[in-house]
């Protein structure tokens, strides 16, 4: 572990209970999983009529019956401020405004900040997954949208492929030398602010801010690159090539996201589901996934929207069914990981970033129920990123310039 | 801190607002533009007088604009006196102009660009001698006011940095390979028998023989026509040749087969593009060139999805069972692989490269690699990183490639180096070859920087001329296409196969090289600007002819090269705006949207950008089925005045164009339903259809020209165009008048600008 990762903390404290002991006695870590959705749910399918514990499964949730005490429903909550439509993808979970003057700079993402304090246990301090294309809604310190891979069989080798004896020995000597070398370049841009004028020094510095993490990462990956990654019994995923199989894809990837948690690859992962243009291959639907997102309230429209929705989210159930039936000393992985499903988009019809669909399932909180905040005056989305902090041990109170925790979301 | 610094930069403005410039707001604006709820969100009162931030900046160029255009105060309220709004527009105007002069001077108007992918890729080909594909492994970047290069919307973090040294490593690693290697050698002549299946009794998806040659049937069927014999055992470029007849031909046209590489088996199903040709009954030689992965083969097939289909049991094809099919296929006589590489030999790389002089081959890398020269102090470290390493008894090679290393990830390399104010030769030099080439300055640009000549209007001319007329500069038009007009989301979506029947991927292919073909003659010609909107002829093979529906053109592209073609008199499928690739990147596999076709077009071709919707205004979509025409729903729509001042700009372009489908067809119905491109506009003109909208624009060609200004412009130097950019644009778009607004006049207008000339 590397002791100035663990010392830029400062301001928020650690509680690092796990790593006292390895016999295990100690509670196992707590994770977090983000799964964002570029296109939106339609709110009529998927929240439930009547709030609190009572309340009538939705059409959405009926398939998840049997995960219903496993599971919150939010509805009336959205990030104060955040306008701009598909540009919210951005805002998703750093809560910063993007849609307003093209000079808005992004802050950073909710689990981004858990991996800046708990990221250095394990392997990968987090893993940015999307079903195609780079984009996501991981963003650094400084601003910057980390890019997505998408590929399931790339991750697969990342994760569970280990290197030959040679490839490590190369590798171990080239992080060493790229120390060095990210020294040297860090003096160069220094030099390099000075000659060029005022005009630059913000991004020449964010260059040699990106030069100073990279050589803090080698520190911490130049352990790793000598111990054997963990062996698995899966095969290797075969990439689905066709980019309208949305649902095959998110099917596979979210196989990957267990797998990383399990073999405690990563604790801090958040999965991209950004719409796909062409006609998903469900049977009843035969348009574009985008094109019916903008139903303009067509009967037809909706009611494939609702096929493919419905897909969605028994893929997301299933997803949550295979870390519950995993059991680490008398704890379910599902309960030690908190997993967010939600979407820049309240009403992809119309842009509307208010009233984000929000379902939050697992990571021990008291759920089995739908906190309905008012769908006029949204309820701050934020306090959720705060209430999650503290369940991972992080002792802050606000995020993103909001306070205090989500009122009804208890810990258990 | 960031955030912070910006403000401070922004805080360094001194320009005053002009006097008068409130009197005229109280007057005509306040009424509405004031209170608890003004209109449009616009409270003059709240409003800053100084041009200290963006916002601020941002808001009075929306004011100035609405003012200029008579939008504002709208037509209903009582209307200033014309001097009044003139002074106004004259005060506001240049008070705008000077606080950002002031701060392009200070500042620089492009701060801190850096190279994008493919530049990288490019430059690190350049520098090093080697060609292996480099860009894919980086993530896709972001597009910032449309462009990669534009500075703003260029991301860095460790990830980006981290996937930088990764893409370094490899280069790196190609390159000493090569250096040290033998030359890279590699032929293989395969006859009809070795590339069919190696045992006729079983049945595979490899070509059968028949009568001396290897045959592949139409079919359906995955994986169908590879030729595992042709799989490479090392990465590579590779010149694949193959000579072929077309068994069983249509009447009309023969038979379009499609060449792609793939490991071509269920676990590595995805395919990559090499090339397409039509066979004919007489047997024919085409070459193609491609990068084959080590593992990967080369599968040929029939690919026309308009041919006749043979059935095959079992997902696999039995020897003799597609012959009694009558269906069409190709027949393989032979097939020749060589192995080569662009860019110069090993010798020539391990002379750059390795050396005992550990100074001199650091200065000459690092000059390279900067892209200008070096002093001894700003090489000195790298030599000592070198120097160290022996020291520490690692092997010469280890330690030089750590020198290259390290100068491949100085910000030197990455970012552009411009200082404020007018740049100096070297920079220009960089700026002009990134801009033509997207790659970096080859010698005679760095011999011009260096004997100070780089700024000189004619030297400037002359050099654009060279690189365009270059084998370099056959890139142009693609690099720029690829992102002004979204060709390179050609992929996207893929149009509906069930609506769309008679579009395959050789369709598409061909509609990028249709696009390419007509941009290149374009330049070349140096042609109007009108040209982007209508024209008599156009780039076609017999596929797209017949994809088209073209008959007359039919004739005169009765193969698969890619022809000009004159197009008939009362075609519609002149200019950039009426050809398939445009078609389709503004459509999304299934529907058409006037809105998105007409934005698209309104700020990629008309020069006219389209700000988002205001919030909560329900989004309009086509209905195919006609319940309520999408015409019903935008009227009802336009009725609305803050959407109106959009949809006046949106609409017309985007129902001109209702006439070609998603996949870029011509369709007079929509099933049941007449097409009516047909457009009235609030003053009361209308058109008919496409062939009227073209009138109308091609009344104002300057316009068209200035849209390509901006358009070369913000790619061209990074930065989007500023408020002051707007003369600039106008007087390269006035000086292109004597070429009729030549292309190519263009693209040396910009050049030759100021703005192209300052940082």
């Amino acid at each position: 572990m590397n002791r100035r990762t663990l010392l830029r903390g400062s301001g928020v404290f650690l509680a690092l209970p796990w790593l006292e002991s390895a016999h295990g006695k100690a509670p196992p870590p707590r994770r977090f999983v983000a799964m964002t959705l570029g296109l939106g749910l339609l709110s009529e399918n998927l929240n439930p009529k009547k709030a609190g514990r009572d309340y009538e499964p939705s059409r959405y949730l009926t398939p998840l019956g049997d995960l219903r005490k496993q599971i919150t429903v939010v509805s009336g909550a959205s990030h104060p401020g955040v306008t701009g439509g598909h540009r919210a993808e951005a805002s998703i979970l750093t809560a910063k405004n993007m849609g307003g003057s093209s000079g808005a700079r992004n802050s950073i993402s909710l689990d981004q900040y858990m991996a800046k304090y708990q990221g250095i246990q394990t392997r990968f301090p987090s893993l940015v997954l999307g079903s195609s294309g780079a984009n996501s809604p991981s963003y650094t310190e400084s601003g910057a949208m980390i890019p997505a891979e998408s590929s399931p069989s790339r991750l697969f080798t990342r994760l569970f492929v280990d290197d030959t004896a040679d490839q490590r020995k190369l590798q171990t000597q080239r992080i060493q030398q790229g120390r060095s070398i990210m020294d040297l370049v860090q003096d160069d841009s220094k030099r390099l602010m000075g000659e060029l004028g005022t005009g630059d020094r913000d991004r020449l510095d964010a260059y040699f801010t990106s030069v100073r993490d990279l050589e803090n990462r080698m520190a911490e990956t130049e352990g790793w690159a000598n111990r054997p990654k963990p062996t698995i019994d899966a095969a290797p995923p075969v990439d689905n090539g066709n980019s309208n199989d949305f649902i095959s894809r998110q099917r596979l990837m979210s196989k990957m996201v267990a797998l990383a948690l399990k073999t405690d690859s990563t604790r801090f992962i958040t999965y991209h589901l950004g719409g796909s243009g062409g006609v998903i291959p469900i049977e009843g639907v035969s348009e574009g996934y985008h094109g019916l997102s903008h139903h303009g309230l067509d009967p037809d429209k909706l009611a494939q929207l609702a096929l493919v929705e419905t897909e969605i989210i028994k893929a997301w159930g299933d997803f949550l069914r295979d870390l519950a039936a995993v059991d680490e000393h008398g704890v379910s992985l599902l309960d030690s990981t908190a997993v967010l499903l939600t979407s820049n988009l309240g009403n992809a019809s119309s842009h509307n970033n208010k009233n984000m669909p929000i379902l939050l399932a697992g990571g021990r909180f008291k759920h089995g129920q739908h906190l309905a905040f008012d769908q006029e005056n949204n309820y701050p989305l934020p306090k959720i990123f705060v209430s999650l902090l503290q369940r991972q041990g992080l002792e802050t109170n606000r995020f993103a310039g909001t306070k205090g925790t989500c009122a009804g979301l208890e810990l258990v | 801190m960031a955030t912070l610094l910006i403000l401070t930069l922004w805080a360094a403005q001194t320009v005053k607002e002009p006097t008068g410039i409130r009197a005229f707001l109280d007057s005509h604006c306040v009424d509405c533009h004031e209170g608890p709820e003004p209109d449009g969100g616009l409270d003059m009162k709240k409003l800053r007088g100084d041009l200290g931030n963006a916002e601020s900046t941002a808001r009075w160029i929306r004011i100035f604009d609405r003012v200029e255009r008579g939008e504002m105060p709208p037509r209903h309220e009582e209307r200033p006196p014309l001097a009044a709004s003139r002074a106004f527009i004259r005060s506001t105007g240049d008070w705008l102009r000077a606080a950002e002069r002031q701060r392009f001077q200070t500042l620089g108007r492009v701060r801190a660009r850096r190279l994008t992918n493919l530049q990288l890729e490019r430059t690190l080909h350049d520098v090093l001698g080697v060609d292996i594909p480099l860009a894919v492994h980086f993530s896709a970047a972001p597009r910032s006011h449309r462009y990669s290069t534009v500075a703003d919307g260029q991301p860095m973090s460790r990830y980006q940095l981290e996937q930088h040294l990764t893409v370094v490593d490899l280069a790196l690693d190609e390159a000493f390979r090569r250096a040290l290697g033998p030359e890279d050698v590699f032929s293989k002549h395969l006859t009809a028998e070795a590339l069919s299946r190696t045992d006729a009794k079983k049945r595979t998806r490899e070509p059968e023989m028949l009568d001396g040659r290897g045959v592949v049937w139409s079919s359906g069927l995955e994986f169908y026509g590879r030729i595992p014999a042709t799989t490479a055992s090392e990465d590579g470029w590779y010149r694949v040749t193959v000579r072929a007849s077309a068994l069983k031909s249509p009447e009309n046209h023969g038979v379009w087969c499609t060449i792609r590489r793939g490991h071509c088996v269920s676990g590595s199903p995805q395919f990559g593009w090499v090339g397409a040709f039509e066979a004919r009954t007489e047997p024919r030689e085409w070459t193609f060139e491609t990068w084959l992965p080590r593992g990967e083969m080369i599968e040929i097939r029939p690919g026309d999805v308009t041919l006749r289909r043979g059935t095959f049991k079992g997902g696999q094809v039995g020897t003799g069972e597609g012959g009694p099919q009558d269906v069409p296929g190709i027949a393989i006589e032979w097939i020749k692989m060589e192995r080569f590489h662009r860019g110069p030999g090993a010798a020539e790389i391990r002379r750059q490269l390795i050396g005992e002089d550990i100074r001199g081959l650091m200065t000459r890398f690092a000059e390279r690699a900067f892209r200008r020269p070096v002093t001894n102090r700003e090489v000195d470290p790298y030599v000592q990183l070198v120097e160290e390493a022996l020291d520490r008894g690692e092997p010469r090679l280890t330690a030089l490639r750590g020198g290259y290393r390290a100068i491949l990830c100085s910000p030197r390399f990455l970012y552009f180096y411009e200082q404020p104010g007018v740049l100096d030769d070297h920079a220009v030099a960089s700026r002009l070859s990134y801009f033509l080439w997207n790659r970096m300055p080859d010698a005679e640009l760095l011999r011009l920087a260096a004997a100070g000549e780089m700024k000189k209007p004619q030297v400037l001319r002359a050099q654009v001329k060279r690189m365009l007329a270059d084998a370099r500069g056959k890139e142009f038009v693609r690099d720029f296409s690829s992102e002004w007009l979204d060709l390179n989301l050609i992929d996207f979506t893929e149009p509906d196969r069930r609506l769309y029947k008679t579009f395959d991927v050789v369709v598409q292919n061909a509609m990028l090289d249709e696009t390419h073909a007509y941009l290149q003659a374009m330049l070349d010609g140096n042609l109007s600007v009108t040209h982007v909107i209508a024209s008599n002829f156009t780039f076609l093979n017999s596929r797209l002819s017949r994809f088209y529906d073209l008959q007359g053109a039919a004739n005169a592209s009765n193969n698969d090269e890619l022809r000009r073609v004159k197009l008939d008199p009362g075609s519609r499928r002149g200019g950039l705006l009426a050809q398939g690739a445009i078609l389709k990147v503004t459509a999304n596999g299934t529907t058409t949207s006037p809105v998105i076709r007409g934005v698209w077009v309104s700020e990629r071709l008309l020069g006219e950008e389209v700000p988002p919707p205001p919030q909560n205004v329900a989004a309009i979509e086509p209905d195919i089925r006609g319940a309520k025409s999408i015409r019903d729903m935008l009227d009802k729509h336009r009725s609305v005045s803050s959407c109106a001042s959009c949809h006046v700009k949106i609409d017309p372009p985007g129902f001109a164009l209702e006439n070609f489908d998603p996949a870029g067809r011509w369709r007079d119905q929509y099933g049941e339903i007449a097409v009516d491109a047909s457009y009235t506009l609030p003053d009361g003109t209308a058109f008919k259809d496409v062939d009227g909208f073209r009138s109308r624009v091609l009344a104002q060609p300057e316009k068209l020209a200035r849209n390509v200004a901006q358009q070369l412009l913000v790619y061209g130097t990074g930065a989007p165009i500023g408020f002051s950019d707007r003369q600039v644009v106008a007087s390269i778009a006035k000086g292109a008048r004597g070429s009729k607004y030549g292309f190519a006049s263009l693209v040396e207008g910009v050049v030759t600008s100021e703005r192209f000339l300052q940082k």
